[in-house]
């Protein structure tokens, strides 16, 4: 993930205190990590042939693992990069998904299919 | 379950690898060509200074527990205060955005633009695919699916007897369509991630009224709560310093 986050904010509790500009390219960085991941996952399971329900494990395992990966990314304190935690967990899942779907039929298609 | 199929390797490689790869192709140069036929709008001095004026009162919205009472108090009678506020607008006096519309031939120019360069290359590609790759069994879906799906898995061959799984070279097409945004936002960056839908969306907001966003960030000025920050922020500066010295 070549992800690089910024700071930022500086560590404070109470007001949140966020240069806009900062939260959204980490927010893009996310997005453009998990489009690429579902990507690659789609090749990757068509390519091993996953069929059925556990294509579509495969992509939530995978996306898993990318939240864990952002989440070490931002030092497991998503609060210095985030508004909130479930950015980190949930951006661009669905969107991701459909890249993954024809991905994978595509991989599929080509190697186990013809 | 029909039995399986069993497809000719020609159609993986003269019709769904070549369709694929054409998907992604005319998806880059319509990149492009829009970026070409763009034009920047000549930028009116009244809409860029009402503009403007939002900008900074959102500035002042959002910076608003940075600065002492008093020079908030000052800011804000200045933007909202009824008589001569910047925010203010006196009735009567916001255009009506259609009738400028329709009065300034170069906007529906502009939109026509728009609006051709997002609909010409659909239509291209699609007849394009039809000529060339209409009627194959092209792929097969990994994942099983029902009955309903079959109209818009299999459009273009009328065979009610294969399974729903396999999917006809025009619908082939329609997932590219659909399934290539993640890739392109990846690859173009993030302009192209205002894709057609979003774009339809704009054009619906295109008379956008600029006394009614005054009037609303008049509103969001007034009900602001001020709460100066920084005697708080001394105490945690202390406490950090603190920390740093022990």
């Amino acid at each position: 993930m070549g992800s690089s986050e910024k700071r930022s904010k500086d560590v404070m509790s109470d007001i949140p205190t966020f240069s806009a500009e900062n939260l959204q390219n980490n927010l893009k960085v996310i997005q453009n990590s998990r489009t690429f991941l579902s990507i690659i996952a789609g090749v990757l399971a068509g390519i091993i042939g996953f069929t059925g329900l556990t294509g579509f494990v495969f992509y939530f395992v995978v996306m898993l693992i990318t939240s864990v990966g952002l989440m070490a990314k931002a030092g497991f304190s998503a609060d210095l990069y985030f508004d909130s935690w479930n950015r980190v967990l949930f951006d661009g899942f669905l969107g991701g998904l459909m890249s993954f779907v024809l991905f994978w039929t595509f991989a599929y298609d080509l190697v186990h299919i013809f | 379950m029909a039995e399986d199929l069993v497809l000719d390797t020609a159609i993986r490689d003269w019709v769904l690898i070549p369709l694929s790869v054409v998907m992604v192709l005319i998806g880059i140069l319509r990149y492009f060509v829009s970026k070409l036929m763009r034009s920047s709008p000549a930028p009116d001095a009244k809409m860029v200074k009402e503009g403007q004026v939002i900008i900074r009162a959102r500035n002042l919205k959002s910076g608003a527990n940075f600065i002492p009472p008093r020079s908030f108090r000052t800011r804000r009678l200045y933007y909202s205060n009824e008589e001569n506020g910047l925010l203010h607008v006196p009735k009567g006096q916001g255009t009506n955005p259609q009738a400028q519309m329709f009065s300034d031939p170069n906007m529906a120019m502009d939109m026509m633009k728009k609006n051709l360069s997002m609909i010409i290359p659909q239509t291209l590609t699609f007849g394009f695919v039809n000529f060339f790759f209409s009627g194959f069994v092209a792929a097969k879906i990994p994942f099983p699916l029902t009955q309903r799906f079959r109209s818009m898995l299999q459009n273009g061959i009328d065979l009610s007897t294969v399974d729903v799984s396999y999917v006809s070279s025009r619908s082939w097409y329609f997932l590219n369509l659909f399934g290539l945004r993640g890739l392109f936002s990846l690859i173009l960056g993030d302009e192209n991630a205002i894709d057609d839908t979003q774009r339809m969306m704009q054009m619906g907001g295109l008379g956008f009224d600029a006394s009614k966003s005054l009037s609303a960030e008049k509103d969001g000025l007034d009900i602001i709560q001020h709460e100066w920050a920084l005697p708080r922020f001394e105490q945690r500066a202390e406490s950090v310093l603190r920390k740093l010295v022990k």
